[in-house]
């Protein structure tokens, strides 16, 4: 198998060469190879009103290329559900698609997508953080083309919080309403995982397995048991935290970047938005820290023409690709040049995530094991809520918490 | 003596009738409570998923005309069309499938009936999804995983496996006296005329039950139509089109529409519903009576 993708690798450079070599040879077209190229991307992407960013990318892209006569075939797949729709038949799906990392390893071991070599893998490697490329990274290959960050902050109304409060979430808690999604599973771990718990070891190391027990986790579950009785906190659940900004009710919530023209719209120009603040714990401040991916552009092992797809799927992760994508549609560019610029360095949403990713969040790890982690979290959040987890009970909830999410539950 | 009797007994009635008359209210509230919320939803002006009243604070139709204006990332109409070509086709298909096979098991005597009937009996205990990824491959090596072909394969989808689900028309067709059939016979008919001239016309309420349910299922199903749709948006039914308004970055916008949606695609079975109940409630208690 190692063999067969190396030498896939290696006929791609190769090719690369050649036809390299083409264009200067024969610049009146008459050769230009016939090229058809599945591409899938969420429906935004393609859409009138938000400027079909992905039919200019990729007419740009054939523009760049006059020695291919490129057909595009546009799908939908958002990040999320692609690699399952590439799993379900790898050889009549796209070529190039996107993908959230979290599905990294099950399309590793589906075969579904390319490891990156040679010259893509310096080029993906100099145009991005360490820390996006690791999110990439398995074995040591790089197996995406990184567009953008993923995970959540804190939303909060400037009305209410100074810059100074929202550093600490008790602070924040004296002054006004702050909710937060305690019974999700994505976002309940960023209090744990603040104060010393790990998850396979650097996220990598599955048969370390989880460190989710111990004084420093009963001690967590004891502070978030007193959280939910504090009379300014929500739980955020079926939406009711966007619903309390509209209405005045609340005043901060933790969220992702698509949120983000809803907040605008109930909160105005009072709208705040900061990277995860820490909590007090025993007299201590601990830093929150959320669980962080990246989403990337992959290309099917089953395409027809490698090499278009390849540098197609580099060029839709370039800085001018990201940069269209952060005007016509808001997603928040990872390029490191493009992070430099003014514009994006200065509006606070893109400050936000990205001070979320680099300083206030762990790489969620992408390892199987790690399916196993999120019903027994979501369980201790229901309880603390419910109130079926109390101080008395708090150590062996948390212990049944950990040992559950070390078990596969067969 | 005899009037104090009489009274009493009407007054238990009365009794009687008001406790059952509560209990059916309060049940019916219950009921009908998740649909009117619905219809609430629908209509609200205020957007995201959550509120905190129950009654909206102002309404509006917007979220109805959105669904057939904003046809950026969602395309309702579209959907909607779709799926209603597919659950029309397939009805069609699937009433004839369930009639011809129920009639042949009712009246005519061949070798296989019973081997079928156990047949049927058992792939029946098997959920239909379970065979999905199967059946996939099937039609993707008939070619019909790609553009407008996908709606065929829907329709073949659905109306596939009727023939199995033939034991409530039977059951119907075997209440009709053999006599009847007999008669024809003697008169000339070929099977054909019996089954179109003398059965179905005698069969109205099983054709109408066949013909609701074969109805329902395209229009509802889910599963079949995200596998085999895939990543041809312009072939999705209204269910995976519902069901996206969900995801986490659409449903705080699209909360209201998908409401709405819901309230649209139930019209057409509450039509179909009202106007044909009564035939509905015959065909499952018997044909000819006396």
């Amino acid at each position: 198998m190692k063999r067969k993708i190396a030498a896939l690798a290696a006929a791609i450079l190769a090719s690369v060469a050649v036809a390299g070599c083409g264009i200067a040879g024969d610049s009146d077209g008459a050769q230009r190879e016939k090229v058809r190229l599945m591409v899938w991307s969420p429906s935004e992407d393609q859409s009138k009103e938000s400027g079909e960013w992905l039919q200019t990318t990729c007419e740009q892209f054939a523009k760049e290329h006059p020695e291919w006569d490129i057909t595009f075939v546009y799908g939908v797949a958002d990040e999320a559900t692609a690699p399952g729709s590439v799993k379900q038949d790898p050889e009549a799906s796209a070529d190039v698609y996107m993908f959230a990392n979290d599905g990294l390893s099950a399309m590793i071991d589906a075969n579904t997508v390319v490891k990156f070599g040679g010259k893509y893998a310096e080029e993906i490697r100099a145009t991005n953080s360490p820390e996006i490329v690791e999110s990439l990274t398995k074995d040591g290959e790089i197996y995406g083309v990184p567009f953008t960050t993923n995970t959540w902050f804190m939303y909060y109304d400037k009305s209410v919080f100074s810059e100074e409060d929202v550093k600490n979430l008790d602070t924040m808690l004296e002054k006004g309403v702050v909710s937060f999604p305690l019974t999700n599973s994505w976002y309940l771990p960023a209090f744990y995982i603040g104060n010393g718990c790990t998850l396979f070891g650097d996220g990598t190391q599955e048969e370390l397995g989880v460190d989710f027990g111990g004084e420093n986790a009963v001690e967590v579950t004891n502070y978030l048991i007193d959280l939910v009785d504090n009379p300014n906190f929500r739980v955020d659940a079926d939406g009711s935290g966007i619903a309390g900004l509209r209405d005045g009710s609340i005043s901060a919530m933790f969220s992702g970047s698509w949120d983000a023209n809803a907040v605008k719209e109930a909160l105005g120009d009072n709208m705040g938005v900061a990277a995860l603040p820490t909590y007090t714990l025993n007299g201590e401040e601990v830093q929150m820290m959320a669980y962080a991916g990246s989403k990337a552009i992959a290309v099917n092992p089953n395409c027809e023409y490698m090499v278009p797809a390849v540098e197609l799927a580099i060029y839709l992760g370039s800085a001018k690709a990201q940069e269209d994508h952060y005007v016509l549609r808001n997603v928040i560019p990872c390029n490191t040049e493009l992070l430099a610029q003014d514009n994006i360095a200065n509006d606070p949403l893109v400050a936000a995530q990205n001070r979320t990713f680099n300083e206030t969040s762990i790489l969620q790890p992408f390892v199987a094991s790690m399916n196993n982690c999120w019903t027994p979290v979501e369980n201790m959040g229901k309880g603390i809520r419910n109130k079926t987890v109390t101080h008395e009970n708090a150590k062996e909830q948390t212990e049944a918490m950990n040992e559950a999410m070390n078990s596969s539950g067969i | 003596m005899s009037v104090k009797k009489e009274y009493s007994a009407k007054r238990k009635r009365f009794i009687n009738n008001t406790i059952v008359h509560v209990i059916l209210a309060i049940l019916a509230i219950i009921w009908v409570f998740p649909i009117f919320w619905v219809i609430l939803t629908s209509f609200r002006a205020e957007k995201g998923s959550y509120v905190s009243t129950f009654f909206p604070q102002s309404y509006t139709l917007d979220n109805y005309i959105r669904l057939f204006t904003d046809t950026s990332i969602l395309n309702f109409p579209q959907m909607f069309m779709n799926t209603l070509f597919v659950a029309i086709c397939s009805c069609i298909l699937s009433s004839f499938y369930v009639l011809a096979v129920s009639y042949c098991l009712s009246r005519l005597r061949f070798k296989m009936r019973k081997p079928y009937m156990n047949m049927a009996m058992i792939l029946g205990l098997f959920p239909g999804f379970m065979s999905m990824i199967a059946v996939y491959f099937i039609l993707k090596a008939l070619g019909l995983t790609e553009g407008n072909l996908i709606r065929l394969a829907l329709i073949l989808c659905y109306s596939g496996s009727a023939g199995l689900g033939f034991q409530i028309a039977k059951g119907f067709f075997d209440t009709i006296p053999l006599a009847v059939d007999e008669a024809a016979l003697i008169d000339g008919c070929s099977r054909w005329q019996i089954f179109s001239k003398i059965t179905l016309p005698l069969s109205k309420p099983i054709i109408i039950y066949t013909v609701l349910t074969a109805f329902m299922a395209p229009w509802v199903d889910f599963i079949f139509a995200r596998v085999i749709c895939r990543a041809n948006a312009d072939q999705y039914t209204v269910a995976i089109g519902l069901w996206r308004m969900l995801e986490k970055e659409y449903i705080d916008s699209w909360y209201t529409s998908f409401a709405a949606g819901a309230v649209l695609i139930s019209i057409p079975i509450a039509i179909l519903f009202l106007s044909l109940q009564k035939y509905y409630v015959d065909g499952l208690s018997g044909a000819v009576k006396g």
